[in-house]
C-alpha cells in the first residue's frame, strides 16, 4: 500500500541549516490580493491592510520561524507586470527581486483572477527563483463560482500551489510546510509561447466557472455606488455621516468632555496648583503658562486633536476596507483629467484627508512623473488632513453652513485652477485612466480596530512630541521677544491684508510645525471669541491652503528633491495669502459677517 | 449562440457581453497596462455602465476606463 505521507517523512530534511544570513522570502503578487495579510500572519507584524490597490507602496521586512529556520519575509508593493512600462511602486518590487536577491518567491494570487496571476507567474519564472503559488481569497472565488484544480496546476507548474483564505488563517500552515519544496516554475518559456498566451491556456485548462452565488445585496450595492443617479446621493450620505462622526461626535462632544471636563476642570487646575510650589517663575510658566507644556501642548494634543483623529481614523478605515474609495474615481475622472491627472488620483487625494504626508508617498501609484508632481502639489496646497478637517468642521459648523461651504468652495476652486494651470505649464503627459475596482466588502472589525489603534499610536508617538516641541519653541520665542517681532513683521499681512487679530501670526507659525496644531490653535481662538465668523473663515482658508507641515515638506523633498520642495513651499504660501486677502476683501465689500 | 463582428468597447451598451478579439497595439503602454489587468484577447467581458466612465467586468475583475481607452478594446458581442 502506498502512503504518500510515509514516503514524505522518509525524505531527509535538515533540522537546522546554517547560513550566513536568514533565508530571504519575498511575497509578490498583483495589487490587493492580500500579501500584507499573509505577511502579518507569518511574521506577527501588522502592516496596514486595506481594500484598494496600492496600500503598500514601500517594502516591509519581518522575521518568521519556519520549521527550524529563521527566515526574513519581505512584503512588497503589488505589481501587475514586471516587464514594459512600470509605475514607481512596480519598479521597487522588481528591483527588490533582481538586486536584493530574494532567494525564494511566494507569489500571492487572487483566486478569482487566475489569468492575471499566471501572467505574473510566467514573468516571475524568468527571474529563476524557486517559487510557491498561493491562491488566496478562495472563499470569495467560490462565491463567484470559480473553481480551480490546484493539484493539476501544481503538477503543471512544478511548484507547490496552496489554497488559502488568509484573514482566517486558512492555508498558512500548509504554506509554511511547503516552503522547502519551492522549485523553479515551468511557464511560458518552457512551452514556447508568450506570457499572455500561456496564462490564457493554463486558465482555460485549470479553472472552471460555475454558478455564481453572490449575495443580491452585494450586487445591488456594487451597482448603486457606481451609477451617478444613486452614487452621488450615496456620496452625500457618506460625507454627512463622516461629518456627524468627526465634526459633531469628535470635534464637539468628545472635545467638550476632554477639554472642558478633564483638562479644564481637573488636570489643568491640578497642574497649576502643583506648579505653584515650584519657586522658579520661568519653569512654572514653561509648564502651565500661556505657552505651557501642559496647559497648551498637552491640552491641544490630547483634548482637541486626539478625539478628532480617532473618530476620523475609524470612519476612514471603514471606508478603506469597504472598497468604496476607488469607486469615486469613476465620478472624478473627468475633473482630474482637466487637471492633468486621471481618476486614479482620487486615491492619494482622499488618503490626504487622513494624512498628507502618507498620501504624498501614495502618489507612487500614479503613472507618470508629471502626474505625481501635480498630485503632490495639490496635496500640499488644498487637501486638509484629518485633524484640520475636523477643526474646520468644528469651528465653521458652529458659525454657519454657508461659511463651511464657502471654505470648501474656495479651496476646491483654487485646486482646480492650480491643477489646470500646472497641467498646461509642466512638461510631460498624463497616463490613461485604467483602474481596477476592488470588491465591495463588509470590513472586518478586527482589522478596523487594529488599524485605528495603530494609527492612534502613530499619532501619539509622532505628533504629540512635535506638539510639545512646538509649544516649547513658542515659549522660547515668546520669552526672547521673537514672537512679538514675528507678529509685528507679519502684521501688514495678518491684520492688513487678511483682517485677522495680530496674534493669529503665532498660530500660523504653529501650523507650519503641524497643520493640525495650527488648526487647534485656531479652534481655541474661535472658542474664546477672539475671532469673528468672517475672520474664522479667512483664517481657516489660509491655514488650509497654507504651507504643508514640516513632515509633509520633508516627504516631498524625499520623493521629489529639495528644489521642487522649496518651489512648492514658496508657491503654496503665495497662493494661500493671495486667496485669503481676496476672500477678506470680498467679505468686506459684500458686508458678510456670519 | 451566434456572434457578430467585432465592435469597440466604447460603442457597447450596458448589459452587453462578449469576448475580446484584440486590443489595439498602436500604444504599447496602454495595451501592456490592460493586458496586466487581464484585458487581452480571449477574455470574456460584460459592460456594466457607460456613463460617466465606462465600467466593465473582465473575467472576475471590475475595471473602469476612460472612453479613449475603451476605443482600443475590440469585442465580439454575443447575441442576446
Amino acid at each position: 500500500m502506498s502512503c504518500p505521507h510515509a514516503i514524505e517523512s522518509l525524505r531527509p530534511r535538515p533540522l537546522l541549516r546554517l547560513r550566513a544570513h536568514p533565508l530571504r522570502i519575498a511575497l509578490v503578487g498583483n495589487p490587493n490580493v492580500g500579501k500584507s495579510v499573509i505577511f502579518g500572519r507569518l511574521t506577527g507584524r501588522y502592516v496596514t491592510v486595506s481594500n484598494y490597490p496600492g496600500t503598500t507602496v514601500g517594502v516591509t521586512k519581518g522575521r518568521a520561524m519556519v520549521g527550524a529556520e529563521m527566515c526574513e519575509i519581505v512584503d512588497t508593493p503589488g505589481v501587475n507586470t514586471l516587464e514594459g512600462a512600470l509605475s514607481e511602486d512596480e519598479k521597487i518590487t522588481r528591483r527588490l527581486i533582481t538586486d536584493d536577491a530574494a532567494e525564494l518567491i511566494v507569489q500571492v494570487a487572487d483566486a478569482r483572477n487566475l489569468r492575471r496571476a499566471l501572467l505574473l507567474t510566467s514573468q516571475l519564472a524568468e527571474l529563476r527563483r524557486p517559487m510557491i503559488l498561493v491562491l488566496n481569497m478562495l472563499d470569495e472565488a467560490r462565491a463567484r463560482g470559480v473553481d480551480i484544480d490546484a493539484e493539476g496546476l501544481s503538477e503543471q507548474l512544478g511548484v507547490p500551489v496552496i489554497e488559502a483564505v488568509a484573514p482566517e488563517g486558512r492555508g498558512l500552515a500548509e504554506l509554511r510546510e511547503a516552503l522547502p519544496d519551492a522549485a523553479l516554475v515551468r511557464a511560458a518559456r518552457e512551452c514556447g509561447v508568450d506570457h499572455l498566451g500561456w496564462a490564457e491556456q493554463m486558465t482555460r485548462r485549470y479553472r472552471h466557472i460555475g454558478q455564481m452565488s453572490l449575495g443580491r445585496v452585494q450586487e445591488w450595492l456594487a451597482r448603486a455606488v457606481r451609477q451617478p443617479l444613486t452614487g452621488l446621493p450615496i456620496l452625500g450620505v457618506v460625507l454627512y455621516v463622516t461629518y456627524l462622526a468627526v465634526g459633531v461626535l469628535g470635534a464637539q462632544t468628545l472635545v467638550g468632555v476632554l477639554e472642558d471636563g478633564l483638562f479644564g476642570r481637573y488636570l489643568n487646575p491640578w497642574a497649576t496648583a502643583a506648579a505653584a510650589r515650584i519657586p522658579v517663575a520661568i519653569v512654572r510658566d514653561f509648564l502651565v503658562g500661556q505657552y505651557g507644556l501642559i496647559t497648551m501642548g498637552m491640552t491641544y494634543a490630547i483634548a482637541i486633536v486626539l478625539p478628532v483623529v480617532t473618530t476620523f481614523f475609524l470612519v476612514f478605515g471603514f471606508l478603506e476596507d469597504s472598497g468604496y474609495i476607488p469607486r469615486l474615481a469613476i465620478f472624478s475622472d473627468r475633473l482630474f483629467r482637466a487637471m492633468g491627472l486621471n481618476g486614479k488620483a482620487v486615491l492619494p487625494m482622499v488618503l490626504g484627508l487622513g494624512c498628507d504626508t502618507m498620501a504624498t508617498m501614495t502618489t507612487r501609484i500614479l503613472g507618470t512623473p508629471k502626474e505625481r508632481l501635480i498630485a503632490i502639489l495639490l496635496l500640499a496646497l488644498g487637501v486638509p488632513c484629518s485633524a484640520q478637517l475636523a477643526t474646520i468642521m468644528g469651528i465653521l459648523g458652529g458659525v454657519s453652513f454657508v461659511a463651511l461651504f464657502t471654505l470648501f468652495g474656495v479651496v476646491l476652486s483654487q485646486m482646480v485652477i492650480v491643477g489646470y494651470l500646472a497641467a498646461r505649464v509642466l512638461p510631460g503627459d498624463r497616463s490613461d485612466f485604467i483602474m481596477e475596482l476592488p470588491p465591495l466588502r463588509l470590513p472586518r472589525l478586527r482589522n478596523l480596530l487594529t488599524k485605528t489603534a495603530l494609527r492612534v499610536r502613530w499619532y501619539l508617538g509622532e505628533a504629540v512630541p512635535l506638539f510639545l516641541i512646538g509649544t516649547a519653541l513658542l515659549f522660547v520665542l515668546d520669552r526672547a521677544g521673537a514672537l512679538d517681532t514675528i507678529t509685528r513683521a507679519a502684521r501688514p499681512v495678518v491684520t492688513g491684508a487678511l483682517g485677522l487679530p495680530p496674534n493669529a501670526a503665532g498660530v500660523f507659525v504653529m501650523g507650519f510645525l503641524r497643520r493640525d496644531y495650527g488648526a487647534a490653535g485656531m479652534f481655541q481662538m474661535a472658542r474664546d471669541g477672539t475671532l469673528t465668523g468672517a475672520q474664522a473663515l479667512v483664517a481657516l482658508t489660509v491655514m488650509t491652503l497654507f504651507v504643508p507641515c514640516v513632515a509633509n515638506l520633508l516627504m516631498i523633498i524625499r520623493e521629489r528633491g529639495v528644489k521642487t520642495g522649496l518651489a512648492i513651499l514658496a508657491f503654496v504660501t503665495i497662493v494661500a495669502i493671495g486667496t485669503g486677502a481676496a476672500l477678506n476683501g470680498a467679505l468686506r465689500v459684500l458686508h458678510v459677517n456670519f | 449562440m451566434s456572434t457578430s463582428e467585432a465592435r469597440a468597447l466604447s460603442a457597447l451598451a450596458p448589459g452587453m457581453r462578449g469576448r475580446i478579439v484584440r486590443v489595439t497595439r498602436d500604444l504599447t503602454v496602454r495595451a501592456e497596462r490592460l493586458g496586466a489587468l487581464g484585458v487581452s484577447a480571449g477574455a470574456s467581458v460584460r459592460v456594466l455602465q457607460t456613463f460617466p466612465g465606462i465600467v466593465f467586468e473582465c473575467d472576475q475583475t471590475e475595471i473602469a476606463v476612460e472612453r479613449l481607452v475603451a476605443r482600443s478594446i475590440w469585442i465580439e458581442v454575443e447575441a442576446v
